[in-house]
């Protein structure tokens, strides 16, 4: 897991994903050829760190490893550019979420891994304004 | 086209088997499957499954299987499509027959869910997601598809209760089959108001965890089964974007649609003409887009037909005959042989309590993640 991690580490602290140079879609994750316009064309792009709740959950179905982390509030995202991903929301009670709440990408610890402790970082999302 | 039928088959309890390993489940079924079609020495073995390495540090399924049902030298191997891989065993088997590479078949779709703490549980249900974005936050297939099922329900305006028709479904058709993993009949009450797993999912929307067996024998027309009453007239399968969200339409199941299409022109029969379908309700959600992807419902109507009876086991279309994957249970990579048996079991009308009358031709409908894989086929009985 940890040389994953190194190698994905631009997409995990960055939101680094793609934009094709034909017709200028964007994408997180990268992509290998544009969706849209077939192009292989593409260059690294890191994502607008903004963006708002299309739909969230709180979720007891945890996976090894995220024991500590139950419940665990995820919502998907819409960011600026019209990417959508699904994030973890830090801080907030689930009950004061609402869908079209604002949100913004914060680096956080993700999780610990294995024996050795050692510590992943990652993208996470906060509240950063109520619905409008 | 050269025909496929079904030989012989043979299923196993869904549940809890803590005397029984993978390897255990699995010929217990081959051998029960060979014995119903009257043939010692099949020519190929597929076996479908998806984690026989995660949960039971087993791979080279095909040799063990062979090995211990003393078929050696017979050839082997597993297919893989996360929860598809048992329709995918189905349909590698069916391209065996048609391509003249044999003329029987052993398909047998196995898997061992209960050795596994619920946490590795839930990590192998999820392995069929991209594992870079969400095992590594720690979101499972679960959680992903509770946000599909609340934007569902947003877009379409479905209420809780009206979801809920799916699971209450499943489990009545579960109560008379003796496989069964829950043989006990719920309520709407029940399901809406079981305990929250990923909101809106309730622990009685989804499917439950459970090993399992189940085996099928494909033959050719010379493939000397003693059974030549069904064949698979059809047998389909695609792929869409591994992420729902990335899709222009996520409420479109497009790998499911795709495979309908192709399978229905295979085999030359319109969606009229289809008596029932097992379908890949492995959540109350997706049991709703899949009947909508499929057909039976227009889009966001599903849950709604399913509550005016449209799927009831003497409804329109009844779908789950004996349980589907709510009720049965939803031993992943096995998933799809039992849909292959239960479907069978239909078709020569030895279905007791569960039997659609004058089945004659019955759709199957098993998916691996959200409609990432999806694999359709179609049966018919042969008068």
């Amino acid at each position: 897991m940890s040389i994953a991690y190194w190698r994905e580490r631009n997409k995990y602290y960055r939101i680094l994903g793609s934009k094709c140079k034909e017709c200028s879609t964007e994408y997180f994750p990268p992509v290998y050829k544009c969706r849209k316009c077939s192009s292989e064309r593409l260059a690294e792009h890191e994502m607008p760190k903004d963006g708002k709740i299309l739909a969230y959950t709180v979720s007891r179905d945890i996976i090894t490893g995220f024991e500590d982390q139950e419940p665990m509030a995820l919502a998907l995202i819409e960011l600026q550019n019209g990417v959508k991903m699904i994030a973890q929301i830090a801080d907030a009670s689930p009950d004061q979420l609402t869908v079209g709440d604002k949100v913004k990408a914060v680096f956080r610890r993700v999780n610990v891994n294995g024996e050795a402790g050692q510590i992943f970082y990652g993208y996470k999302f906060v509240q950063s304004g109520k619905k409008t | 086209m050269k025909k496929v039928l079904i030989g012989g088959a043979s299923l196993g309890k869904v549940g809890d088997h803590w005397n029984k390993s993978i390897v255990d489940l699995a010929v217990e079924a081959g051998s029960a499957a060979l014995k119903d079609a009257g043939i010692a020495i099949p020519d190929q073995i597929v076996i479908g499954n998806m984690f026989s390495g995660f949960s039971s540090s087993q791979e080279n399924l095909g040799a063990i299987v062979a090995d211990n049902l003393m078929l050696q030298g017979t050839p082997a191997l597993k297919v893989e499509s996360s929860g598809a891989s048992g329709a995918m065993a189905c349909n590698v088997a069916d391209s065996f027959i048609r391509s003249d590479q044999a003329n029987s078949v052993l398909v047998i779709g196995v898997e061992k869910m209960r050795d596994m703490e619920p946490t590795d549980a839930v990590l192998a249900t999820s392995l069929g997601e991209c594992a870079s974005f969400t095992q590594f936050f720690g979101i499972s297939q679960t959680a992903m598809c509770a946000l599909l099922t609340s934007l569902y329900m947003q877009e379409f305006e479905i209420s809780r209760d009206e979801l809920s028709v799916f699971p209450v479904i499943a489990h009545k058709n579960a109560v008379p089959a003796e496989h069964a993993q829950f043989r006990k009949a719920i309520t709407i009450t029940d399901v809406s108001r079981s305990m929250p797993v990923s909101d809106p999912l309730r622990l009685l929307d989804c499917a439950p965890i459970g090993d399992g067996a189940a085996a099928v024998v494909f033959c050719s027309e010379n493939g000397q089964a003693k059974d030549t009453s069904v064949e698979i007239a059809a047998s389909a399968a695609s792929t869409d974007s591994l992420n729902f969200f990335q899709r222009d339409d996520m409420f479109d199941f497009a790998a499911t649609r795709r495979a309908l299409a192709r399978a229905l022109s295979i085999a030359g029969v319109s969606l009229r003409d289809i008596d029932f379908a097992e379908i890949n309700d492995s959540y109350s959600s997706v049991a709703a887009l899949s009947v909508e992807a499929l057909g039976f419902s227009n889009r966001g109507e599903g849950a709604r037909d399913a509550k005016e009876g449209k799927f009831d086991l003497n409804g329109k279309v009844p779908i789950s005959t004996f349980g589907g994957l709510k009720g049965r249970g939803n031993p992943v990579g096995a998933t799809g042989v039992y849909q292959m048996v239960e479907a069978y079991r239909q078709l020569i009308r030895t279905a007791g309590a569960n039997q659609v009358k004058e089945a004659k031709i019955g759709l199957l409908h098993n998916m691996g993640g959200i409609d990432s894989s999806a694999a359709v086929h179609i049966l018919r009985r042969i008068d």
